[in-house]
């Protein structure tokens, strides 16, 4: 049984089709990539995986069971959604952001308890910020806010992650920082599925790929098959020279 | 902590100022006449500061209060039409008028599928002017008769309890506080939507049904509110703002300090209005004048 | 803390405020009245029933020796408190301006007078019956003869139509349920508004301009000669456009239109 399975989605904004008869999967413990064009369809069919919008044709299974079956508590038990970017229009501290995490365990009235500080702390330590845990999240850097966010999605204990390109707006250092997190995350047993505009880093880090392109799936696939020449005419229209990383043997695109 | 007591102690000191600072010397007469004030300064002071928190956090907007979505001008509405009509302001028409205009916000608001919550400040606007030109229709239709409207428009908290209708208010009181109540459970949901509806729905939030409860509940505190004292301006926009500047952006401790700060400045101001002329100066303007340069002080800090 | 020092200020003052404020006379006769209409503190004066009155509003200014008395507040913003302070027997309202006051009156249940006159008739009436409450009917009905011998219909065969203008904006004139409608007709005049019910209905000028008055008073002080379109109106053309009449002769219901009258016939007969 996959984690999510899609079947047969289609998806339209107003009159127009985004996703066009798209099935695909995230297997248990995958790291997956979905590569494509700007406005190819990947970020919504991420919100379609994880239930923020409904396709209007197809299914989506978690774990076997109908998705928009079940309660959004339950889904967002399940499922972490980390967004491009947030703002945070009101400046809580760090430690309140991650505490937020927990919503989808509260009922009405009821307070945070030992197990919400605890699963706080481990979101914290595994994100790298509990050093900043009762600064005001405003006062971080862009990189550090995501890193915060993460956290948050964390204290969901979800088994399944995913993000929207997580690594857009933020410097090389930190754009590592945080894939290696989500690495170590996926080898503690979470299954990630993250959108990328950044072909190298997905090649990188992603154990498979999807690309996405005009709301369909041109290719899946591991880096290696998915990424050559061929594939990058066609889909972004440019020449590029591909040529293999000389430590992790995946190929990377130069322009 | 010491915030918190520091303002329960300006609260308290507020009601005894209430009941004890007049033009005249307090004797049983004057002193039911005092109390029925602060009664009701508290009522409408701490349900229109509330109202206010809750919406600001909900729109997410700073400058949202609880008239954006047509209360007051729908109350007006009902208001005048009882006059026109019966001759007499009726309070259950003020209320009808102001929960039905809400309900008409909530229709044109809604779209297939769409979130709400973009569409109702905009339809919530549009419904004020409305009604505000139905009302001046009415007004200059009616003519004299229209007078007591603009007290509905300005805020009187001068009403007499006495037998007849103090079981009325205390119902009607009890009734609001027995929402404020259930509303505070929306505490978490108020912190995570300021982050995005997208946040919010990633965390397992449903953002139409949160936003529907907490709307018609507004709406029917606010509608009821406006019915009895009119429509008060300026506490539910700029209270909720001093509480975050005091005790920081959680709501939950926001929500219960915005009740306790509304209700304390409107008891202020009503005092203040009290013994500053040998009017009685509706109590907006009072907490119009009084509020804005104590804002601006605040927040210059 | 910052918040500590202003408030104890704030507060002090208040508490001063309260204590000055406090001060209160005791009138010297028995039954109190608070008149909230200046036409009736007027009546009342007249009535030789000055001394009963312990509480006015800000606009009763007449006669002269309404100004000492006690302020209760304005026309339209009284303070309840400040009434109920003085212990009044009678607290004179006028409807409907002063719904509301009423309604918290009854609720203490203290005794209310209702003045809204739309008529002469009217304003005779409850002349009549102040004079009754006050046990002062003889007097009261000495002013209603004094009034009634002073404002005689005047026989004419050449009726001028008249405009009368309360306010300029926006355009408020007076229609049939006034006394001064009935004031105008007994001076031989018509009021170009007399077809509409209401009191004091609010007119567009092209109407006023149509009905083409061969008099207009204007009872405030801005000016009406200017106004576009206006200029073929025959009170302007013949300047017959009357400024300077004091308005509480003729927008007060008491004694005092008498003076109105007679310059109304004055300046409708001329």
């Amino acid at each position: 049984m996959n984690a999510l399975e899609a079947r047969s989605i289609q998806f339209y904004y107003d009159k127009t089709q985004i996703i066009d008869n798209i099935s695909m999967s995230l297997s248990r413990g995958e790291f997956l990539g979905i590569i494509g064009p700007n406005g190819a369809g990947k970020s919504t069919m991420l919100r379609l995986l994880c239930g923020i919008l409904r396709p209007k044709q197809g299914e989506i299974q978690l774990f076997g069971k109908n998705l928009h079956e079940q309660s959004q508590r339950t889904i967002a038990q399940n499922i972490a959604f980390v967004p491009q970017e947030t703002h945070f229009a009101l400046n809580f501290s760090v430690e309140d952001v991650v505490l937020m995490g927990r919503y989808p365990y509260k009922r009405p009235f009821q307070p945070e308890d030992q197990k919400d500080h605890t699963a706080v702390e481990h979101a914290m330590n595994a994100a790298n910020v509990e050093q900043f845990r009762n600064r005001p999240i405003n006062s971080l850097s862009s990189g550090e806010r995501q890193r915060v966010v993460i956290a948050r999605a964390l204290a969901q204990a979800p088994r399944i992650l995913l993000l929207d390109e997580p690594t857009s707006h933020l410097d090389l250092h930190h754009q590592h920082t945080i894939m290696e997190l989500l690495e170590r995350l996926n080898n503690e047993g979470i299954s990630i599925a993250v959108v990328h505009h950044d072909l190298n880093l997905a090649s990188l880090y992603c154990k498979n790929l999807i690309l996405i392109h005009a709301g369909k799936i041109y290719a899946e696939g591991k880096p290696a098959g998915l990424l050559n020449k061929k594939m990058v005419r066609e889909v972004y229209g440019i020449e590029v020279t591909i040529l293999s990383h000389p430590e992790k043997n995946v190929p990377q695109i130069f322009l | 902590m010491t915030k918190t007591i520091a303002i329960i102690i300006i609260f308290l000191i507020a009601i005894a100022l209430g009941i004890l600072v007049g033009p005249t010397r307090l004797d049983s007469e004057i002193l039911q006449l005092r109390l029925s004030r602060v009664v009701l300064g508290i009522f409408a002071g701490g349900i229109l500061a509330f109202c206010g928190c809750l919406l600001q956090g909900l729109f997410g907007n700073p400058l949202v209060e609880p008239y954006t979505l047509g209360s007051a001008s729908g109350a007006a509405l009902g208001a005048s039409l009882g006059i026109f009509l019966f001759g007499a302001i009726s309070p259950i028409l003020a209320f009808l008028g102001s929960l039905g205009v809400g309900f008409f916000v909530y229709t044109i608001a809604r779209i297939e599928g769409g979130l709400l919550r973009d569409r109702l400040i905009l339809a919530g606007v549009v419904m004020s002017f409305l009604c505000s030109s139905l009302v001046m229709i009415i007004m200059v239709l009616g003519g004299r008769e229209l007078y007591e409207i603009l007290y509905l428009l300005m805020g009187y908290l001068g009403i007499i309890i006495n037998a007849t209708n103090r079981v009325m208010i205390i119902a009607l009181i009890a009734i609001s506080i027995g929402l404020v109540a259930f509303l505070y459970r929306y505490h978490r949901e108020l912190d995570i939507i300021s982050q995005g509806t997208e946040t919010a729905a990633g965390l397992g939030i449903d953002i139409q049904k949160f936003s529907l409860v907490v709307f018609f509940s507004s709406a029917l505190l606010v509608g009821l509110t406006v019915s009895i004292v009119g429509a008060i301006g300026f506490v539910g926009l700029i209270i909720p703002h001093v509480s975050k500047l005091l005790f920081g952006p959680k709501h939950i401790r926001n929500l219960g300090t915005s009740f306790l700060l509304g209700a304390t400045f409107l008891l202020f101001a009503d005092t203040l209005s009290r013994v500053i002329t040998v009017y009685e100066l509706p109590v907006g303007v009072v907490t119009s004048l009084v509020g804005v340069p104590f804002f601006i002080y605040l927040y210059k800090r | 803390m910052f918040l500590h020092r202003k408030l104890f200020v704030i507060i002090g003052c208040l508490i001063l405020l309260g204590f000055i404020s406090c001060a209160q006379e005791h009138t010297n006769s028995s039954y109190r009245v608070v008149s909230l209409s200046p036409a009736m503190t007027e009546i009342l004066f007249s009535l030789g029933a000055g001394d009963k009155i312990v509480g006015v509003t800000t606009y009763c200014d007449f006669p002269p020796q309404a100004r000492k008395i006690r302020k209760v507040g304005d026309f339209s913003n009284p303070s309840i408190e400040r009434i109920v302070a003085l212990k009044p027997d009678l607290v004179i309202v006028n409807l409907p301006e002063q719904k509301r006051i009423k309604s918290e009156l009854d609720k203490l249940e203290i005794k209310t007078f209702i003045s809204s006159p739309k008529s002469l008739q009217d304003i005779y009436k409850e002349l009549a019956a102040i004079g009754d409450t006050l046990g002062l009917r003889r007097r009261a009905d000495s002013v209603i003869n004094y009034m009634k011998q002073n404002i005689q219909t005047v026989r004419t065969s050449d009726r001028k139509s008249v405009y009368v203008e309360i306010s300029p904006k926006p355009l408020i004139t007076i229609g049939a349920a006034t006394f001064l409608n009935d004031l105008i007709n007994a001076a031989g005049g018509t009021n170009i508004f007399e077809d509409l019910e209401k009191d004091y209905p609010v007119v567009g000028q092209e109407t006023v301009i149509r009905r083409n008055p061969e008099i207009i008073i204007l009872l405030h002080p801005e000016d009406a000669s200017g106004r576009t379109g206006w200029q073929n109106i025959q009170a302007i053309k013949n300047d017959r456009v009357f400024k300077n009449l004091n308005p509480d002769h003729l927008m007060r219901p008491g004694p005092r239109l008498v003076d109105g009258f007679r310059e109304l016939k004055r300046i409708i007969n001329d």
